[in-house]
């Protein structure tokens, strides 16, 4: 279709303004995890868009080596809460995917738990602050308060809809003659899936995983309320770094924030083709 | 090239005729599933119903399932009715809800529009749109409390406009607290609304389009008539999913403002955490829980029944 010049503009214009607004946050958050103490709250005519001493001070800070300006020493450095988000996020996204994507074979194929779905559609539309009374009280019975298991088990539960319906859409858009050539050969069912099905479906099952582990990593509520101080996870040490002595730590935040956001963004980027279809539960796929 | 699955949880095609291998395969393979959605719904569920009808709190030194010796019957339901916080987070839950979600659909819909064909730096410019939304929201929340300081970025390019100093206290002062937390939701979740109004607009065949741009319809015609009509299910998706996420509204909020100054920017989920961990009075949490999760199954129930008869 033709357009004209002014269009163009128009559009180029647009989208550099929304490019632009959706830019800012992000770089003002990079550049100030860059910039020395001195720099972090200048204001008014000494505010700097970009450090102008920049150094890695930050980073070296939340790690626990005392190379910057600062007199406070951490109680506690990032290197656990990282561990403590990787674990958790890790293994939750297994808990999903197992019994997520096992689920969604069964009633893909077999019409097995016609109640899940939209049992799991409940589970999801509900907010998680709603539930946590009882999964506090039977957390600490369980004796899984503050553990990474824990989390990881109610990070399994809470994002296992989203393995499901992915899954459940893979599957069902999956072409069944291979299995039943199988079968004819006389392969066991649980064959087929093991031997057949989930192979062909290894970059289904990927990129599912992925999804589900940016949901996972992105928890800050349920780290809240679920630990409380040795497997703390990324956004709650963050939001506990502030002393009163030096008030907010702006540059250290910033650094670990950075750390924070970065595999998500890769993960995203990574598996753009299969983002819609994750978004909408399955609705829409591309 | 993009396609709608029926939406409402779709009815499986009939499966191979049973057999018994098979349907023991199956059993097996959602017991997992089945298990761990009993372990955090009914069982749960049962058990905030019962703390709900007494006054338990986890500093009364007595276990839960002691917490009949606190019986107050229906008392935290008719508190709830007079909770003047709680109406006051839930009206502010659905305010926020309401500015946000139209704003991120005319804004994705209109940015979806200008992505729907094909132009030099278009994919690039697709991928770095698309990253506030994979930015963790709480890491979010923080970048938005540094922007919105009084002497932060946010003020600096205020006063280039302005010409002169100005230094908004943003976070200190009730409605613009509000209007901060608005602004990073818009930020956060628009390219979400794009991501999914785009795939929909490019799903709609370009032949008709051309038809109709060769019988000489204009542009907001061919958009009313041709386009609109096809998108129905795929605008309903995305506004049901924004309407979801953001009734639970949390991360990114309470970094930013912690529910304050106040009360002001309190919604329900940060009304519940304060009362949770703050003030610990767990039965009447439990009220408030249920009430919530009781009004949100009846209105998922009838939209979900609505949108089946629809389609």
């Amino acid at each position: 279709m033709h357009r004209s010049l002014s269009f163009e503009t128009f559009r180029y214009a647009a989208i550099l303004t929304f490019l632009a607004l959706s830019l800012i946050p992000t770089i003002w958050m990079m550049s100030m995890a860059f910039k020395p103490v001195a720099e972090w709250q200048a204001a008014g005519a000494n505010l700097t868009w970009w450090p102008e001493n920049p150094t890695l001070d930050n980073f070296r800070f939340i790690f626990g080596e005392s190379g910057s300006d600062l007199i406070v020493a951490l109680e506690r450095t990032a290197g656990r809460p990282i561990l403590a988000s990787l674990l958790a996020a890790t293994f939750g996204t297994l808990i999903a995917m197992v019994a997520g994507s096992a689920a969604a074979y069964g009633l893909s194929r077999f019409g097995s738990g016609g109640n899940l779905p939209l049992a799991l559609i409940q589970l999801r539309i509900f907010p998680p602050m709603a539930v946590m009374i009882p999964v506090m009280i039977m957390w600490a019975f369980l004796g899984l308060i503050d553990t990474w298991w824990g989390l990881a088990l109610i990070y399994g539960i809470v994002t296992m809809p989203f393995s499901f319906w992915l899954m459940k859409t893979f599957f069902d858009d999956m072409p069944r003659e291979i299995e039943d050539a199988a079968l004819v050969e006389g392969c066991s069912r649980w064959r087929v899936f093991t031997r057949i099905t989930l192979p062909i479906m290894r970059p289904a099952l990927a990129s599912s995983g992925l999804f589900v582990f940016i949901l996972n990593w992105s928890d800050y509520l349920i780290a809240l309320l679920l630990t409380t101080r040795d497997w703390v996870t990324i956004p709650v040490y963050m939001a506990s770094l502030s002393s009163s002595m030096t008030g907010q730590l702006y540059g250290a935040k910033a650094a670990l924030g950075l750390i924070a956001a970065v595999p998500p963004v890769i993960m995203g980027i990574a598996i753009q083709k299969q983002l819609v279809r994750g978004l909408t539960f399955g609705a829409l796929k591309e | 090239m993009t396609e709608i699955a029926d939406i409402p949880p779709p009815r499986t095609e009939t499966p191979a005729p049973p057999d018994r291998e098979a349907a023991r395969l199956g059993f097996r393979l959602t017991l997992p599933a089945q298990l761990l959605v009993l372990f955090i719904a009914v069982f749960p569920i049962c058990m905030q119903i019962y703390i709900s009808l007494t006054d338990w709190s986890p500093l009364d030194g007595i276990p839960w399932w002691r917490a009949h010796e606190l019986w107050i019957g229906l008392t935290n339901y008719s508190d709830l009715a007079s909770d003047f916080r709680f109406w006051g987070a839930l009206w502010r839950t659905l305010f926020v809800m309401l500015v946000c979600v139209p704003v991120q659909f005319f804004l994705g819909l209109g940015l979806a529009i200008l992505f729907v064909d094909e132009f030099p730096g278009r994919r690039i410019f697709y991928s770095v749109l698309l990253v506030p939304m994979m930015v963790v929201p709480a890491v979010a929340g923080y970048m938005f409390f540094m922007l919105f300081q009084s002497g932060g970025p946010v003020n600096d390019i205020l006063s280039a406009f302005a010409g002169r100093t100005v230094s908004i206290a943003w976070l200190s002062d009730p409605d613009l607290a509000l209007a901060a937390v608005i602004i990073a939701d818009i930020w956060q979740w628009t390219p979400l609304m794009f991501l999914i109004l785009l795939a929909g607009l490019v799903s709609v065949p370009k032949d008709q389009q051309l038809a109709a741009v060769l019988l000489g319809a204009g542009w907001w015609r061919r958009f009313r008539t041709i386009i609109l009509p096809r998108m129905k299910t795929i605008i309903i998706i995305a506004l049901a999913i924004r309407v979801i996420e953001n009734f639970k509204i949390f991360d990114t909020l309470y970094i930013m403002t912690g529910g304050g100054p106040g009360i002001a920017t309190e919604t329900i989920s940060v009304y519940i955490y304060k009362v949770t961990q703050q003030e610990l009075i767990w039965g009447y949490v439990a009220a408030i829980a249920l009430a919530i999760l009781i009004s949100l199954s009846i209105v998922s129930a009838f939209a979900i029944a609505r949108l089946r008869r629809g389609s």
